[in-house]
């Protein structure tokens, strides 16, 4: 049993930690104001090689482990939310669907602009009337000759909507194949922007991430060559989900860092601010919620750490990823909505941080399985 | 000028970002002492320093040899030097070391320094962030018998000289300095760059070179607390009072008069 990060891991969060700092949170409220995504920043991160950290660096990576990149995530998230659910997307999943299933090829020409941080790679999984339920996809891919023709719509779709978004991998129902089991096949392809056929479609305005795209995706006779398909033939939606679990840790990661913010802002405030002629830390109703949410916190950073250590052993962690996510989840929401409260009016305005972070913590009980998926994916293993 | 040396004297220290209520005064020994909440940093004049010598390598290239005197010194906060493009690592490191003063912290970076041999530039920051004595790069050109120059914003190197500018209190100064020279850093020349991925994995593989004070041919007894000069007889923590007083008067212009005589009686008009 060893707690000690490794010296590798400590340099990374503490530059991690100083350019959230310094750099990433002075921008977070003009970034939310304007709704712009900060490709200036977006560059900066892709020079210091914050996208690729557990890839190899044949493949654009920087050679480091899943613990590393998870650090990252949260000390990223603690200055802006926004930027940590990009590396959600663009690494924890798009980069490593790509590093698992795909070709070297494949990996060659899609997955190294990603992993250098020059491109930024999306997935596309739910529809409007696939949620949850993810498996009922409706968008179809047919074999034509050499070429898959896709059809249907993709919502809700994060990353597609930046400048330099690359490409986006997407589940489609085979209906001309069956698996040997007798089941209906579910593929994944990659569809690189500016395909004939798949329009960036409606982005979406949201309560709060303003900055972060979010689009839906048509596919009309949108039509890619056959070795686009990424992985197993009928092995496409397993794949998906092995990489949404690694997704789900991201989510743990960035509500941790999400509940530091809420944390620091908070308890610096309670000590500076009075009432009744002694600061409202004095109050135990206010002091007693910065000790739940400081005990919180380090429980939440536990469970994720676990997990990616775990992932970084290549032993199997579903029920870890699913603890990480759902407890950090329903902790930074908890943690956001105390913070507010103990700032109390300031709180609710839009010059004090919290507010935003109030906005954002709801997200992370929804993206990547709600928190009843969790449930159901832990009741389902145990 | 290809391949110029450079040493950078970079000091681990306290966070002087952590709140004041973490430092205290132990007022027998005359020390300062921290919580373990207090993190190490690099002092923050020293990083300034790093970056000066790395903007020299970005332009020429050339050796940069960090060098740093302690005891217990934290690898991964040292290591930053390395991750951010320092080529070498050389740890002071032993107890005996501890609790030093500038003469002979000045003196055990002038025998590494001479170990080491090979130098065309000597960085330093302007000061610690922790004891703020400014005297290590000065007490570096004395021994050595090169000069310094002091408060630098700028430098850049050419053909066996330095362009530095220096500030000044209403601006700044241009000076060359013929090599070798010793200069100090300011703020002013700017913050030290993160490091890559690629420089912390680089720094995490390598090993500091650690040298005790025989390896630089001292004795125990002349670095450190035993090699101190000066003496701190006193360190303590003022007590800051704030009294209030109340000025009266019937009227707001009698109140006013009342305000006055107050302060001419206090010497404060
Ligand atoms: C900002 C944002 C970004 C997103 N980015 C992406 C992306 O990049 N790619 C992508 O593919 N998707 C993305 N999504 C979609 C997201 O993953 C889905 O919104 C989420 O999976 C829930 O699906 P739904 O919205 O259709 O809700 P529904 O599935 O309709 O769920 C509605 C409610 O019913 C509950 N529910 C549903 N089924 C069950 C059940 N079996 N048992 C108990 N409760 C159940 C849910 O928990 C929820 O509370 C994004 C969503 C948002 C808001």
């Amino acid at each position: 049993m060893d707690f000690q990060l490794t010296e590798e891991q400590e340099m990374i969060r503490k530059m991690s930690r100083e350019f959230s700092d310094e750099v990433i949170a002075p921008r977070a409220k003009e970034m939310e104001e304007t709704g712009e995504p900060p490709y200036d920043i977006i560059s900066k991160m892709a020079e210091l090689g914050l996208m690729g950290i557990p890839f190899p660096e044949e493949y654009g990576g920087s050679g480091g482990d899943w613990v590393s990149q998870l650090l990252c995530t949260e000390e990223i998230s603690r200055g802006d939310v926004t930027l940590g659910t990009l590396l959600d997307v663009t690494t924890g999943i798009v980069c490593q669907e790509l590093y698992v299933f795909g070709t070297e090829e494949q990996k060659r020409q899609w997955m190294v602009p990603l992993a250098q941080g020059k491109e930024i790679g999306a997935f596309g999984l739910t529809e409007p009337n696939a949620g949850s339920d993810a498996g009922a996809t409706q968008t179809t891919a047919v074999l034509e000759g050499d070429t898959w023709v896709v059809n249907g719509t993709k919502q809700f779709i994060s990353n597609m909507g930046y400048k330099n978004s690359s490409l986006v991998i997407i589940t489609a129902r085979c209906p001309q194949f069956k698996r040997e089991d007798g089941k209906g096949v579910i593929n994944t392809f990659v569809v690189p922007k500016g395909t004939s056929g798949f329009t960036i479609g409606m982005h979406w305005d949201k309560m709060g991430l303003s900055s972060y795209p979010t689009n839906e995706l048509v596919f009309q006779d949108c039509r890619i060559p056959r070795d686009y398909l990424l992985g197993r033939d009928g092995r496409g939606f397993a794949q998906h989900l092995q990489v949404l679990e690694t997704g789900r840790i991201f989510i743990g990661a960035i509500a941790v860092g999400l509940a530091q913010a809420c944390f620091d802002a908070s308890l610096a405030y309670a000590k500076q601010r009075y009432q009744f002629g002694q600061p409202i830390y004095s109050f135990q109703a206010v002091s007693f919620k910065l000790a739940d949410m400081a005990m919180n916190i380090a429980l939440a950073r536990l469970m994720y750490l676990k997990a990616a250590w775990i992932k970084d052993e290549g032993l199997p962690h579903s029920l870890e990823a699913s603890y990480a996510k759902l407890f950090s989840s329903e902790m930074a929401e908890r943690a956001a909505s105390d913070a507010v409260q103990i700032h109390g009016g300031y709180g609710y305005m839009t010059d004090y941080a919290v507010s935003r972070y109030y906005k954002a913590a709801k997200l992370l009980q929804i993206i990547e399985g709600t928190s009843e998926i969790q449930r159901y994916v832990i009741s389902h293993n145990l | 000028m290809p391949g110029i040396n450079m040493i950078v004297c970079s000091k681990q220290v306290p966070d002087p970002e952590a709140p004041p209520s973490l430092f205290k005064v132990d007022t027998v020994a005359n020390k300062m002492v921290t919580g373990p909440e207090v993190k190490p940093v690099i002092s923050q004049y020293d990083e300034f320093a790093l970056e000066a010598a790395l903007r020299i390598k970005d332009k020429l290239g050339g050796k940069i040899t960090a060098l740093s005197l302690g005891n217990k010194i934290v690898r991964d906060v040292i290591k930053k030097a390395l991750a951010v493009g320092a080529d070498d690592l050389i740890l002071l490191e032993d107890e005996a070391f501890d609790g030093g003063d500038s003469w002979s912290t000045a003196h055990a970076l002038v025998a590494a320094i001479k170990k080491i041999g090979q130098y065309d530039l000597i960085l330093c920051g302007r000061q610690s962030s922790d004891w703020d004595a400014g005297q290590i790069g000065l007490g570096i050109a004395e021994i050595l018998g090169i000069p310094a120059v002091t408060l630098v914003r700028k430098v850049e190197v050419t053909d066996r000289k330095a362009k530095v500018e220096r500030v000044i209190p209403d601006g700044y100064e241009k000076i060359e300095v013929t090599l070798p020279a010793v200069i100090t850093v300011t703020s002013e020349l700017g913050a030290l760059r993160y490091a890559t991925l690629k420089g912390i994995m680089a720094a995490a593989k390598k090993q500091p070179i650690v040298w005790k004070p025989a390896d630089i041919g001292l004795e125990s007894s002349q670095v450190g607390a035993a090699g101190r000069r000066i003496k701190l007889t006193k360190l303590f923590q003022p007590v800051k009072e704030a009294k209030c007083e109340v000025i009266e008067g019937e009227t707001a212009a009698e109140a006013g008069a009342n305000l006055a005589m107050r302060l001419r009686q206090a010497k404060l008009l």
